[in-house]
């Protein structure tokens, strides 16, 4: 049994993966009167520093950034990282805090799923949630200071609030912990995901994508250019339909002495 | 019956003394490295020449890293790094040997002792990202491919077109 903590189920054992990549957003899996889709929230957006890095965009050839390897090399050539590309960023930056999703659920509730890469995270939650996609327990303790030593930290959170609540903020609503994906960086040029999860009970709508999506956004507009991960065999095209590659020119993921 | 002639086996581990004797430095921490100096051995052996401010920034958001000083020209010629969330995972990068300095171990050195380092901080699941060709040098060391089907990832950002 293979008990390293991927990018997703880490237990072959287990029957259910953490993620389970399904269609986007199949409106029909939930009954609703109506749903927006990736509201920017715009009643609390606090930007990240990101707004310092003007949009740049590198255009360094990725495998160059994490070759490990060496060569005999005689001739004198030398390759030069190419200056940044500056270009206009058409992508919209990503607020470190933003609705996702919004629901009016069959009994009057309202459902809002908010992203966040700020980082705050309740680590029972996260020990709840890990249990409910049937990882192997990690030590609190651990898991605390992983989420601490990660560059980012992306969660998903279900809020649920009656119809006649027109108050902001969480006075007394109901937020539960749903999704999760965290990163590790050097803060220059590497960053790799782990631990993407989401809560079984909202698999299948498009949350996985969406947390991945945005968490790899986020990334990229602080300037990382070499975003990794590793994939168990059954997410493989998960991740594919989000931009990565396998094995890219070739270059394989190596783990030392895996259970 | 003894059989004559030499049986070819793989060399030993450098031990530490094996190390000092020859001229080589072994340092655990970036003080006294010159990141001008790094950047040569990585542009040595192919890597991109990268801007050394930022190489800094790499350095100080590193989990463990091992460099070989060459005590005579007092270079580095051996570099390797890890990063990491501290207790579960760490990746490797960068690991490179001056193309003057290759062929005598001290990859294999500089490698075995930051595995040991990592082990020592409790980290179990240790991994990198290997080009196909130096394959053969990872695996001796205990490194599998894809194990259980896993496999490394990188995101590719599409090329825009300027208009």
């Amino acid at each position: 049994m293979l008990l390293i903590p991927t990018s997703s189920s880490s237990s072959s054992s287990s029957s259910s993966s953490s993620l389970l990549p399904q269609s986007f957003f199949n409106s029909n899996s939930y009954s609703s009167n109506h749903h927006s889709l990736f509201l920017p929230n715009l009643r609390y957006p606090i930007l990240h520093g990101s707004r310092k890095l003007k949009n740049l965009r590198l255009r360094a050839n990725f495998w160059e950034s994490i070759r490990s390897g060496f060569v005999k090399d005689n001739n004198t050539t030398q390759l030069v990282e190419p200056p940044s590309t500056i270009e206009e960023d058409t992508e919209p930056l990503v607020p470190v805090e933003f609705t996702l999703v919004e629901r009016t659920l069959q009994d009057g509730l309202i459902e809002e799923i908010i992203f966040s890469s700020g980082g705050e995270i309740d680590v029972y939650d996260l020990q709840g949630l890990c249990d409910k996609v049937g990882w192997p327990r990690r030590p609190l303790s651990k898991l605390a200071a992983a989420l601490k030593n990660s560059y980012m930290v992306a969660t998903l959170h279900s809020v649920m609030k009656s119809d006649s609540d027109s108050s902001e903020g969480d006075n007394g609503q109901k937020k539960k912990l749903i999704g999760m994906a965290r990163a590790t960086s050097d803060h220059a040029f590497n960053a790799t995901i782990w631990d993407v999860l989401v809560d079984p009970e909202y698999q299948g709508q498009g949350l996985g994508k969406a947390l991945v999506e945005k968490l790899v956004r986020a990334l990229l507009q602080r300037d990382i250019a070499n975003i990794s991960l590793f994939a168990d065999s059954q997410v493989v095209d998960f991740y594919q339909n989000l931009g990565f590659e396998a094995d890219p020119e070739g270059i394989k993921g190596m783990f030392w002495y895996p259970k | 019956m003894l059989l004559g002639g030499t049986i070819s086996t793989p060399p030993a581990s450098l031990r530490d003394e094996d190390l000092k004797s020859r001229g080589f430095l072994l340092r655990r921490t970036a003080e006294g490295l010159n990141l001008d100096q790094l950047n040569s051995v990585f542009v040595a052996v192919g890597f991109p020449r990268r801007d050394t401010a930022k190489i800094e920034v790499a350095l100080e958001h590193t989990d463990a890293l091992l460099w070989v000083e060459y005590e005579k020209t007092q270079r580095p010629v051996a570099f390797a790094r890890a990063t990491g969330d501290g207790v579960f995972n760490a990746i490797i990068w960068d690991v490179v040997v001056d193309p003057s300095f290759q062929s005598c171990g001290l990859g294999k050195a500089v490698m075995e002792r930051l595995i040991e380092d990592l082990q020592a901080k409790g980290i179990c699941n240790i991994a990198l990202y290997s080009e196909p060709r130096v394959l053969g040098f990872y695996r001796p060391l205990g490194f599998v491919s894809d194990p259980d089907g896993i496999r490394g990832m990188v995101f590719i950002r599409k090329q825009r077109n300027k208009k």
